[in-house]
């Protein structure tokens, strides 16, 4: 009798845990979503896209003619990641502009999760990829058409050739670009759903008076401290003028590398929590 | 079914809209919610589709939780709002990204719909008119088959043809499985198409009743002279004397007048409470 009730009970258990799961996340039903939210509005998936690369290019473009080429990659590079993702991540929850709209997306028969997933998808892997795969074809193409207007048999071939390299992936900059891609498309897709309207003004808005507000206190403080202060960057250094030399006074590594492992990696997965926290309980 | 229990909600925790509303909706009906303009109509449809959350008390609509949004829950109801969206797409675009989240979509019914309601396919759907795009919602949220059918103001914006064909549609597809809540304030507009009457007002559920229950507790007559005036809930003027709404004393038969029926019972909430207590 009681090995047939704890059978029912662990029947009912798995039907109800079998149930809670396929209301989470089902593959079929994240593909549907994926492909209606690429092809909802398709202008303003790849219209937008398309805009990003075309001003990176003339950015690069630009900045190769009339700066340098290391300026160029390194400046595309950014603004194409982190700034491109941003201006994208604003699109994903792009929904609750209008009553109509957000009730008809909040009311689509699927998960909270998986709508959060599909903005994930789309914010944090799908676009860094095809922005990756665009730069290397545009810098690779730049980066030959200088090799091949060099003359072989002219002065300096060799040093001015190879002053001139494909912009690696795993430099300084793009080190510092991904957490930063992952911060601030976090932001933007937990502020997009927080503010129904013209959500990426607001946000960033929001971000330059945060960015401001932080450097502005942390060079407040830092000139409370030391004399002739130079400049000071928040959670890692200031730089105080010695005579004519400018010498540099960095956090200790036992308080700068948690630091910026939080930054790194604990804020942007807060970010996202958060985000699909707000998803699950926003009221429309 | 859709049971309300004790159901307290406000955009402000110190102003609520409903305070301990309770409610039941059997399927097999289609309801009619009446309410003045900002009687919490739509907060309420907000409520049963999950948009909007309790601050207390309970919804369950078909066995779920709306709070959670959970798909099993979404695929069963379709919720049309006062104004509907639409993206730049063409119909059979809208049917191919849409219909399949909705496992009882029928693509044959969703084009006689369409027909019916006499939308035309003419390119994008973000290019036509307001009516016609309240119109093609309709009919998609018609062929989704969900157990449950929210309307919000469903004939604004629709001329005079279309509102008849409205209503002819919406009384042919309807089965005993289903429960069809439309929320209005054109009251003439449902005339003959719903089978129970809801009106809120203050927060309040003032009435649900079925239109049979209706005549045969309230009498809806044209009279020349006013008599009996605390038996009357509500009276008017009209070319032949006095349209009144009184209690039905002498288990007369009459046609229930909507207009005449939410006046009555918004204006004498007590009497008419007293009279459907029994």
């Amino acid at each position: 009798m009681r090995l047939r009730r704890n059978q029912c009970l662990q029947k009912q258990f798995l039907k109800t845990k079998k149930s809670v799961m396929n209301n989470t996340f089902n593959a079929k039903r994240f593909v549907l979503l994926f492909k209606k939210t690429l092809l909802e509005k398709p202008m303003q998936m790849f219209g937008f896209t398309g805009l990003i690369f075309l001003f990176i290019l003339m950015l690069y473009y630009l900045m190769k003619t009339f700066a340098t080429f290391q300026a160029a990659q390194n400046l595309s590079f950014l603004w194409g990641l982190v700034g491109g993702d941003f201006i994208l991540a604003s699109f994903v929850f792009n929904y609750f502009s209008s009553n109509a709209s957000g009730s008809s997306y909040l009311t689509l028969p699927v998960s909270n999760f998986e709508k959060w997933l599909c903005g994930v998808v789309i914010a944090g892997i799908l676009y860094p990829l095809v922005f990756l795969l665009f730069y290397r074809i545009m810098d690779a193409g730049f980066v030959a058409a200088y090799h091949n207007s060099l003359d072989p048999n002219g002065p300096f071939y060799n040093i001015r050739y190879d002053t001139v390299y494909i912009f690696p992936f795993d430099g300084r900059i793009p080190r510092l670009s991904y957490p930063m891609l992952l911060v601030f498309s976090g932001i933007m897709l937990m502020g997009s759903l927080y503010f129904n309207k013209v959500a990426l003004v607001k946000v960033a808005l929001f971000i330059t008076i945060l960015c401001f507000g932080i450097y502005g206190l942390n060079y407040l403080f830092a000139s409370f401290m030391f004399e002739n202060l130079d400049d000071a960057f928040p959670f890692q250094h200031v730089a105080i003028l010695v005579g004519k030399e400018v010498g540099s006074v960095e956090l200790p590594k036992n308080v700068h590398d948690p630091i910026w492992y939080f930054i790194n990696w604990a804020l942007p997965v807060i970010l996202w929590g958060v985000a699909l926290i707000r998803l699950q309980e926003k009221e429309f | 079914m859709i049971e309300v229990q004790n159901l307290s909600f406000g955009y402000k925790r110190k102003k609520l809209l409903y305070k301990n509303l309770s409610l039941k909706l059997e399927a097999g009906s289609i309801y009619g919610l009446l309410g003045k303009n900002g009687a919490g109509k739509s907060t309420l449809l907000k409520n049963f589709i999950g948009l909007l959350f309790p601050k207390d008390g309970k919804i369950a609509v078909n066995g779920f939780d709306p709070k959670k949004r959970w798909p099993a829950f979404l695929e069963t109801i379709y919720f049309i709002p006062e104004e509907v969206y639409v993206p730049a797409l063409t119909i059979e675009g809208y049917k191919n990204l849409f219909s399949p989240f909705y496992p009882a979509f029928n693509e044959k019914q969703f084009y006689s719909y369409l027909d019916q309601l006499d939308v035309k396919d003419k390119g994008k759907l973000n290019s036509l008119s307001f009516g016609q795009q309240k119109k093609f919602i309709i009919a998609f949220a018609l062929a989704c088959n969900t157990k449950v059918l929210l309307l919000d103001e469903p004939t604004n914006g629709l001329d005079i043809p279309s509102k008849i064909k409205f209503r002819k549609l919406i009384a042919s597809i309807f089965t005993d499985d289903k429960i069809i809540f439309i929320s209005t304030h054109q009251i003439r507009d449902l005339d003959n198409l719903i089978d129970r009457v809801i009106i809120v007002d203050n927060g309040e559920l003032l009435l649900n009743a079925s239109i049979n229950d209706i005549s045969e507790k309230l009498c809806f007559k044209t009279v020349s002279e006013l008599s009996n005036l605390d038996e009357i809930l509500y009276s008017e003027e009209s070319l032949k004397g006095f349209s009144i709404v009184t209690k039905n004393i002498n288990t007369e038969d009459s046609k229930v007048n909507l207009e005449h029926l939410f006046n009555a019972i918004t204006e004498k909430p007590v009497l008419a409470k007293a009279i459907f207590k029994n």
